[in-house]
């Protein structure tokens, strides 16, 4: 058991340890997490942009160029004076000194360069690494309805075309067209232009260098949605985004096509329309006839150093809980273990052994001041074991001779009368219940002589065992002092003056005595401060028996007694009690009182002492139900049976006093 | 019960009031043992408020009495009634102490 709780302890202690730690670990790993993904977003945007700027600066410069070497060309061409060598020598040192132009051609109003030459466009290209010259105009190729020389015609100004399918190469370009005057005169004397064309390979060679990670890609789209360059090559001039975002069923595409139309920039957490994967996409205006350039980031790629990042994170907070558990394990063993012994301790002390030596405590710490504590708890345990073993002998021994006490006491008592034959006339019944083991009440009865019958009832002030030998002391005073020819006022006089010659304890007896005649049935009685007892005639109401004054016994020496006297009939019941009976009191502090009692022996059989006695106490016991009894009880009743006649004898051997 | 103690004169008088048992005595005689030994010597005790007296309730009068006695003093009683004034009757402490009707003829006769 104490191993069990031992490891208990030590597993709260690290698995607490180990929660804490994890949650912090959990937590900053989440932030961490979430922190870096930010980052890494932020700068792949800050990637996107400026690869997106600076491949938009290069294809500036480019065009920039082209633009200046047509701007160039066309004054120079409007003098008219040059002849045809010389324009394709212009023609060819301008491509041949820019690697970017594809393409250039002078294009003539029909008999502006001659008269009557419909057609005249001197050609330059590039096929592969050498340079051709060629003429333009034919019925086949008429250039004069071509965009790139019917706009700037109309426009009257310079500008790039719409990429368009070059006819004689079959290559896609865009071309630069700078109108070109009669000279001097300027607009309204159109007379041809000068365009640059560019393939747009190359624009495509260029875009396809703004890609970010393996999969990552960029492409241009047209101010009308048109793919210009992609990957998927076969979408080039062909393929619109917004079909491209229906094919590939995906809404949020076509918001962003038409985001990248109007000329935003952005950047976007989407599906990217090759792969098919979670992809961040930025855009912005490319500088070339309202387009926009995009680049595709696979999440996946952009977030792999993020989770590898993460990964090793997580496998070094691993590594360290794996090292807190060990250094947590190893605190708690050290924690638990003069605790487990002091538990191991305590265990054997409650199983009895006092004697048990407890673990030295090694410092001054909590553990050790338990421990200390222990120890005096342990000491004061097995004094007061001791001394509860010693009380509990004393106690014990007590209980049994408070037992012998009452079983002499009670045997002390008179039990069955009358001995015959003076049952024949009297009968006498009487009941002792002392409210502790031993009490304070007494009953005696006993033939004096032949006619005489001695009873009495008793009370010592107080309960208890001084009570009890005060009243054994009484008792036996009783009958050694009753004597024949004594009066009962006599009686309690010498007894009296016994208990009062040595009583500091102030010690007193309340007593009843009477003696009867059994050949007339006189009763001559007296009383030292009782109880008045009951006479109980056949056919009329009980009364008390006129009690003469007398005090206490055992209180003043000279206090007098005085006799009186009634005469019984035949079939009369005395009742003499204690206060026990009167003063016994109910669960609402009633008393039992005298009207009680007096309705009690109304009920109670007429024709027996013993039918008498325990009526009265079933009546008592039953009115204090579950209040302890406070005063001993003690209940005797005699009935007078009949007169008994001269010379029939009493006396028996064992029961005389004499 | 309860005790309440007032000076009249160069009497003291004991207001006892509730049960005098077994239980509650000691305390009387405790009571009345620390006026004794402040060296009151005439007591009246007024036992108008007692509702009970037991045999050690008698006792504990005996003792103070016994006590005042033998030093030259005199304990006189009052307001007895009920159980109480049966009891004194019966005891025959009716006729042991100077028992008045009430407080003002116990200090009357002082």
């Amino acid at each position: 058991m104490f191993f069990r709780q031992r490891t208990g302890l030590a597993i709260k202690l690290t698995s607490l340890i180990m929660a804490s730690a994890g949650l912090i670990f959990i937590l900053t790993l989440l932030f961490n997490f979430f922190f870096l993904k930010k980052t890494y977003i932020a700068q792949a945007r800050e990637t996107a942009k400026f690869l997106s700027e600076s491949k938009a600066q290069k294809v500036r410069l480019i065009l920039a160029r082209a633009e200046g070497v047509a701007a160039t060309l066309a004054p120079i061409v409007a003098s008219g004076t040059h002849t045809k060598a010389e324009l394709n020598q212009f023609l060819k040192e301008a491509v041949k000194n820019n690697p970017e132009i594809s393409a250039m051609a002078v294009a003539f109003e029909p008999s502006t360069y001659k008269p009557g030459l419909h057609y005249f466009a001197p050609y330059v290209y590039r096929q592969g690494d050498t340079i051709k010259s060629s003429y333009l105009g034919s019925d086949w190729y008429n250039y004069f309805n071509w965009r790139w020389y019917e706009i700037p015609k109309d426009q009257n100004r310079a500008l790039w075309s719409e990429p368009y399918h070059e006819p004689t190469s079959e290559n896609i370009v865009i071309t630069y067209s700078a109108p070109f005057y009669k000279q001097g005169l300027g607009q309204g004397n159109f007379q041809g232009v000068v365009a640059a064309s560019i393939s747009l390979e190359w624009l495509q060679d260029i875009v396809a260098l703004a890609k970010i990670f393996d999969h990552g890609y960029a492409f241009l789209l047209s101010h009308h949605g048109i793919f210009i360059t992609v990957p998927q090559k076969e979408w080039s001039m062909n393929q619109n985004i917004n079909f491209v975002a229906t094919l590939t069923d995906n809404p949020e595409l076509k918001k962003i096509g038409q985001k990248m139309i109007d000329g935003e920039e952005g950047f976007v957490r989407t599906r990217d329309f090759l792969h098919n994967q979670d992809s961040w996409l930025y855009f912005a205006p490319f500088p070339v006839r309202g387009f926009s350039m995009g680049i595709v980031i696979p999440e996946q790629e952009l977030f792999a150093g993020l989770y590898r990042l993460s990964q090793h994170l997580s496998a070094i907070c691993l590594a360290g809980l794996l090292f807190l558990v060990s250094v947590a394990v190893l605190i708690s063993r050290k924690i638990t273990r003069p605790i487990s012994l002091l538990d191991r301790s305590a265990a054997a002390i409650a199983e009895g052994n006092m004697d048990v030596v407890l673990p030295k405590p090694a410092s001054g710490d909590e553990i050790g001041s338990l421990t200390h504590s222990f120890a005096e708890m342990q000491d004061a345990l097995k004094e007061y074991i001791a001394n509860l073993a010693a009380t509990t002998a004393a106690k014990e021994r007590i209980e049994s001779e408070l037992k012998i006490a009452r079983s002499i006491q009670m045997n002390f008592l008179p039990k069955k009368f009358p001995p015959l034959p003076a049952g024949e006339f009297v009968e006498i019944s009487a009941v002792l219940e002392p409210a502790r083991e031993v009490g304070g009440d007494l009953y005696d009865y006993f033939v004096v002589n032949d006619r005489h019958l001695f009873f009495m009832v008793g009370d010592v002030s107080d309960k208890g065992v001084p009570a009890a030998l005060f009243m054994a002391v009484t008792k036996t005073l009783l009958k050694g002092l009753t004597e024949v020819g004594l009066e009962p006022a006599q009686i309690f006089a010498k007894v009296n003056r016994e208990l009062a010659s040595e009583n500091d304890a102030m010690m007193f007896v309340t007593a009843f005595c009477g003696i009867l005649d059994l050949e007339t049935g006189e009763l001559a009685y007296s009383n030292a401060g009782h109880n008045p007892p009951l006479l109980l005639r056949p056919g009329e109401e009980p009364r008390w028996l006129p009690l003469p004054k007398g005090f206490f016994l055992g209180v003043f020496d000279q206090t007098v007694y005085q006799t009186q006297r009634t005469t019984l009939h035949p079939h009369d019941l005395i009742l003499a009690y204690t206060d026990g009976v009167v003063e016994a009191i109910d669960v609402h502090q009633n008393l039992y009182s005298n009207q009680r009692l007096i309705s009690t022996v109304k009920g109670a059989p007429a024709n027996s002492a013993e039918g008498l006695v325990k009526s009265v106490m079933t009546s008592v016991t039953a009115f204090s139900q579950g209040v302890p009894q406070a005063d001993d009880i003690t209940i005797l009743a005699l009935r007078f049976k009949g007169y008994k006649h001269h010379g029939q004898t009493l006396l028996t051997g064992k029961d005389s006093k004499f | 019960m309860q005790i309440f103690t007032t000076k009249e004169k160069d009497t003291l008088v004991l207001e006892v009031k509730g049960r005098l048992d077994a239980v509650t005595s000691p305390k009387l005689e405790e009571e009345s043992q620390a006026w004794i030994d402040q060296g009151e010597k005439a007591m009246v005790m007024d036992l108008g408020g007692v509702d009970y007296i037991s045999s050690a309730g008698l006792r504990t009068i005996l003792i103070l009495a016994r006590k005042l006695n033998g030093m030259g003093g005199k304990i006189r009683f009052c307001g007895l009634k009920g159980m109480v004034q049966e009891v004194f009757s019966i005891s025959g402490f009716t006729s042991l102490f100077p028992v008045f009707p009430s407080l003002t003829e116990a200090l009357g006769h002082s």
